[in-house]
């Protein structure tokens, strides 16, 4: 074994017999199991409390020219969900004191004529959906309320409302069209992965800088170094994190799993199951590890120039604040993955795998633009990572008050290569 | 077979920490490094380590520079000391000594042995944070030399011990040496470097001010004491010539001469007064040399 695996070894496995590390993975994958069950758990708890209840009650006051022809209906109404009750012994007034008083839930009132029929209705001032289902309701019924007075029989109205046949082609030979379900299923995918980048890049990221600032802060560096060429090092501990981080996604996954077998979710397992599209998860595989390099390389980089654990959060601001950028644009761009906005910023490496697996994942970027701008993120992680490696190899020597742009310079000195 | 430092030059920017550094250091001796804070000595173990590449001139080692791929041959004791607090002893050598390319059972082995030696068996399965701070050092000492360097780099190995402690160490470094070990180390207890170097190098920013033998180094340097013990009143002693310092002591005056043949001077004008107890010429003490070269500031 060499010095390399025998750092990968050591990073990853004092990672991973930490007490912290153990706990905060059971309780992540324990939350994700929640979150999967959410529906489960709430419906288990208000079926108990609601099943016996009867449906909220409407009170519909009619002041329409047609003597309550759309009350009675509406009161005869079954398949809604709230339960209609023709008011007639009051107006308005007297039919919202009758709510006061817990009587009804709501309030509707009718005005006008039938054609041209004038709703108001006093609803919930917590859950928007009710008022919207209440004015369907009140459609339908004007709706058969009309045609019966046209005198159209059903076969006429059924003409009426026959569906149309509607296919949906490809502008290209190869292209594809985009469904509903292949685009609710790209949106979560892309969505679940840039928080993932995000969520990598600032637990795995804080995890190396302060990983690198402790065994300088102890002086054990130094120790270290005398026996492993520090670029090793830093490699070493890179791949440990990153190792210690692909087993923690690995045990998301697995409670993401679990979860869906508890939840019995019929919905969300044909998803999973039937939907899933591999060619996107490969490039989510990809653009996680090239944005774990990029992202680790300038963590280990920013790790080595602070000399005090205490100093860590300050020095991977930045950094840090770069993710949250790319994390909002990703966020914002989901509905607009063709902008030029999106376009130019995916070319940013640090912007890359958030923005181009959007582009792929919610649009069409052709097969060349995908290689060059993963080419681009190559290079730059490469680019990044020996630029890292160098002020790794000064900064790591080097004690004194944090600034960056000294901490840089003086690293720099200290790692000159002469001759 | 030696170490060899050739005209070492290290600039960071504008600063000279090491100016023109050349020394030799035989196969099998101790080499002392001395100097004020700042000298340039941890800098020009840095170099010699390969942690740092030399401005100008060379560091070899048996013929070639020092690289990771020969760090096996080599043990550091760093000045900062420092180990893994959270990892228990065992752990942490079983690390430290994988990375110089021991296999597990040897590392066991030799660690039991070297535990053992500084009566500290029982820390085995302790971490290092619940050790104090002379145990650490013991540990980080095991670090050092637990793989059979043939190089061994100590920076300031005795600092913070107690005398027990450090007679402790002293006995191990010797018994590395007598075994084959090449040992450079810096101090700046002077009376450690007197006990164990044969040769040895006095650095003042970055540059060698004094070096060699140390008998030789003692012997020419012109500087002596001159112990009288008498109860006349010998200040007028200040007044010879060749005299540069005069302290008087409970049993009469300490005199500094600039050169040997100024005792005989002070002998004939101190016969002439009476009796003396005593009158010796004294050798200098390193630590009379080393302030005297590097301006003072011998301890931390």
């Amino acid at each position: 074994m060499n010095n390399f695996w025998i750092t990968v070894m050591h990073t990853a496995s004092k990672r991973m017999q930490s007490k912290a590390f153990i706990w905060s993975t059971v309780i992540t994958m324990l939350i994700i199991i929640g979150i999967i069950n959410a529906n489960n758990i709430m419906s288990a708890f208000s079926n108990n409390e609601q099943s016996g209840e009867s449906p909220s009650t409407v009170a519909v006051v009619d002041n329409t020219t047609n003597d309550d022809t759309i009350a009675e209906m509406l009161a005869s109404y079954e398949e809604g969900t709230f339960d209609y009750q023709n008011y007639t012994e009051g107006n308005q007034a007297e039919a919202l004191e009758a709510v006061k008083d817990g009587e009804f839930d709501f309030v509707l009132t009718l005005k006008g004529e039938t054609t041209n029929l004038e709703v108001e209705f006093f609803g919930s001032s917590t859950d928007y959906t009710v008022g919207q289902e209440v004015k369907q309701d009140v459609q339908r019924i004007k709706e058969s309320v009309v045609t019966n007075q046209l005198d159209l029989n059903e076969e006429e109205i059924a003409k009426i409302y026959l569906p149309i046949s509607f296919s949906e082609q490809p502008l290209t030979e190869n292209g594809e069209v985009q469904t509903e379900e292949t685009h609710m299923q790209a949106y979560w995918m892309v969505y679940g992965l840039v928080f993932v980048i995000y969520l990598i890049v600032i637990s795995l990221g804080s995890m190396i800088a302060t990983e690198v600032a402790t065994e300088k802060s102890s002086r054990v560096m130094e120790l270290i170094v005398s026996s492993v060429n520090p670029i090793v090092q830093m490699f070493g501990k890179l791949v440990g994190i990153g190792i210690v981080g692909l087993i923690n996604l690995a045990a998301l996954v697995v409670a993401g799993i679990i979860g869906f077998m508890i939840s019995d979710d019929n919905i969300l397992q044909s998803i999973l199951g039937e939907a899933i599209d591999v060619s996107l998860l490969l490039y989510a595989f990809v653009f996680i590890m090239l944005g774990y390099f990029v992202y680790g390389g300038m963590a280990a980089m920013l790790g080595a120039l602070v000399s005090r654990a205490e100093e860590v959060n300050q020095a991977i601001q930045p950094l840090i604040f770069l993710a949250m950028i790319a994390f909002f644009i990703s966020i914002f761009g989901l509905n607009t993955p063709d902008s030029t906005l999106v376009q130019v910023l995916s070319y940013i490496p640090f912007f890359t795998p958030q923005l181009l697996f959007l582009r792929i994942g919610m649009g069409n970027v052709p097969t060349w633009e995908i290689i060059l701008v993963i080419g681009i993120l190559i290079v730059s992680a490469i680019l990044i990572n020996i630029l890292a490696a160098r002020i790794y190899k000064g900064g790591v020597l080097m004690y004194g008050k944090f600034s960056f742009k000294n901490g840089i310079k003086q690293a720099f000195t200290m790692s000159k290569k002469e001759n | 077979m030696t170490l060899m430092i050739d005209h070492v030059k290290k600039q960071f920017g504008k600063h000279k920490a090491v100016d023109g550094v050349s020394l030799t250091v035989e196969k099998g001796s101790m080499f002392g490094m001395l100097g004020a804070n700042g000298a340039g000595k941890t800098t020009t173990f840095r170099m010699i380590l390969g942690l740092l590449d030399p401005t100008e001139g060379s560091v070899t080692w048996e013929g070639s520079p020092l690289s990771y791929k020969r760090t096996n041959l080599i043990g550091y004791l760093p000045e900062e000391r420092g180990l893994y607090p959270k990892l228990t002893v065992e752990e942490q050598l079983l690390y430290l000594m994988r990375l110089k390319g021991m296999k597990k059972k040897e590392i066991i082995k030799s660690m039991r042995e070297w535990l053992a030696r500084f009566s500290v068996e029982e820390y085995e399965n302790k971490k290092i944070e619940e050790l104090s701070k002379g145990n650490q050092q013991k540990i980080q000492f095991i670090a050092s030399v637990l793989h059979q360097p043939e190089l061994l780099i100590l920076d300031e190995p005795f600092s913070g011990l107690d005398p027990v402690n450090t007679d402790m160490l002293k006995d191990a470094v010797q018994d590395l040496q007598a075994a084959g070990t090449t040992i450079v180390f810096s101090s700046h207890q002077m009376r450690n470097v007197e006990e164990l170097c044969e040769d040895l190098i006095m650095l003042k920013r970055g540059r060698a001010v004094l070096q060699g033998n140390l008998r030789d180094i003692k012997r020419s340097y012109g500087t002596k004491n001159v112990v009288i013990h008498s109860d006349h009143d010998l200040q007028f002693l200040e007044s010879i010539q060749g005299v540069t310092n005069l302290e008087q002591t409970a049993d009469g005056v300490t005199v500094q001469i600039k050169k040997e043949k100024v005792a005989e001077d002070l002998f004939y004008a101190i016969a002439e007064e009476g009796f003396v107890r005593k009158f010796e010429v004294e050798e200098p003490s390193l630590h009379d040399i080393f302030v005297d070269h590097a301006g003072g500031d011998t301890n931390e």
